[in-house]
């Protein structure tokens, strides 16, 4: 089960990872931005905590059964990988 | 209810792959493209989405601990959030029409119609807030399994908007 601690440091985690994302976005850069691919291993990165904290803590699959936990991350590691995948070729 | 869930997560996943293999077509005008959004505004409201789940996985937590009256006031929290959402995201559309970034451009046929899609998602998960507003605020109902199902759909809402932030705002 999860408690209200865990909500708040989990609500304040996901925040900090949207905030730091900030200064990563092509949007911030002054001039034409330039791709990257560290910045984008990086975001994809966050992106994969990120979810991972939503399903594990808010939406509970922390306690859930076996399968739900198994097909939510391969569910968030498939289409994570596949979008690297096609990022990079 | 994870049924549903599992079954819009793929169907988001597809369109989060269509996406990627048009970027990869041409990266170049994508990133130019992502450029012209205003990050500030999507920082703001990936911060507004979070604050909302944060308030009704309290909402589930107080109808477990007995207390549906703040449970109410928490959901109200979260409906309040995501119509802030909402508002803060047709401004954003506006702002982009306005600056001439319309469908023509592939990003943004992609931008408009995976935002418009999330947003309709947003709106289906306000009706639901109401609903578990309403089941609490009926004498001798409150049944928990069905704030704990409402809870994940309004989440999956949270949980699509962070991968979108990602591949839209941030990814270069």
């Amino acid at each position: 089960m999860t408690n209200e601690r865990t909500i708040t440091w989990t609500w304040l985690a996901l925040v900090a990872i949207t905030l730091g994302s900030w200064w990563l976005a092509p949007a911030h850069s002054r001039g034409v931005a330039s791709a990257s691919i560290a910045v984008t291993c990086v975001v994809l990165g966050l992106a994969a905590i990120k979810a991972r904290l939503i399903i594990r803590n808010f939406m509970e699959v922390r306690s859930a059964p076996g399968w739900l936990k198994l097909a939510t991350d391969a569910w968030l590691g498939v289409l994570l990988a596949s979008v690297l995948v096609i990022y990079l070729i | 209810m994870w049924v549903m869930v599992l079954g819009d997560l793929v169907i988001f996943g597809g369109y989060f792959i269509v996406f990627m293999i048009y970027r990869s077509m041409n990266p170049t005008a994508f990133l130019a493209a992502q450029q012209h959004l205003n990050i500030t505004i999507g920082v703001v409201n990936t911060v507004i989405l979070l604050t909302s789940s944060w308030f009704v996985a309290q909402a589930v937590l107080c109808v477990r601990g007995g207390d549906p009256d703040r449970a109410v006031r928490l959901l109200w929290g979260g409906a309040a959030s995501g119509v802030a959402f909402m508002v803060l995201k047709c401004y954003e559309w506006y702002r982009e029409i306005i600056a001439g970034q319309t469908n023509s451009d592939m990003f943004y046929s992609f931008y408009y119609v995976i935002t418009g899609v999330h947003l309709v998602h947003l709106l289906i998960g306000l009706i639901v807030l109401g609903v578990l507003v309403r089941e609490l605020r009926t004498p001798g109902r409150g049944r928990v399994w069905m704030i704990e199902s409402g809870a994940t759909y309004w989440h999956m809402v949270d949980l699509l908007w962070v991968i979108i932030f990602a591949l839209l705002y941030v990814m270069r």
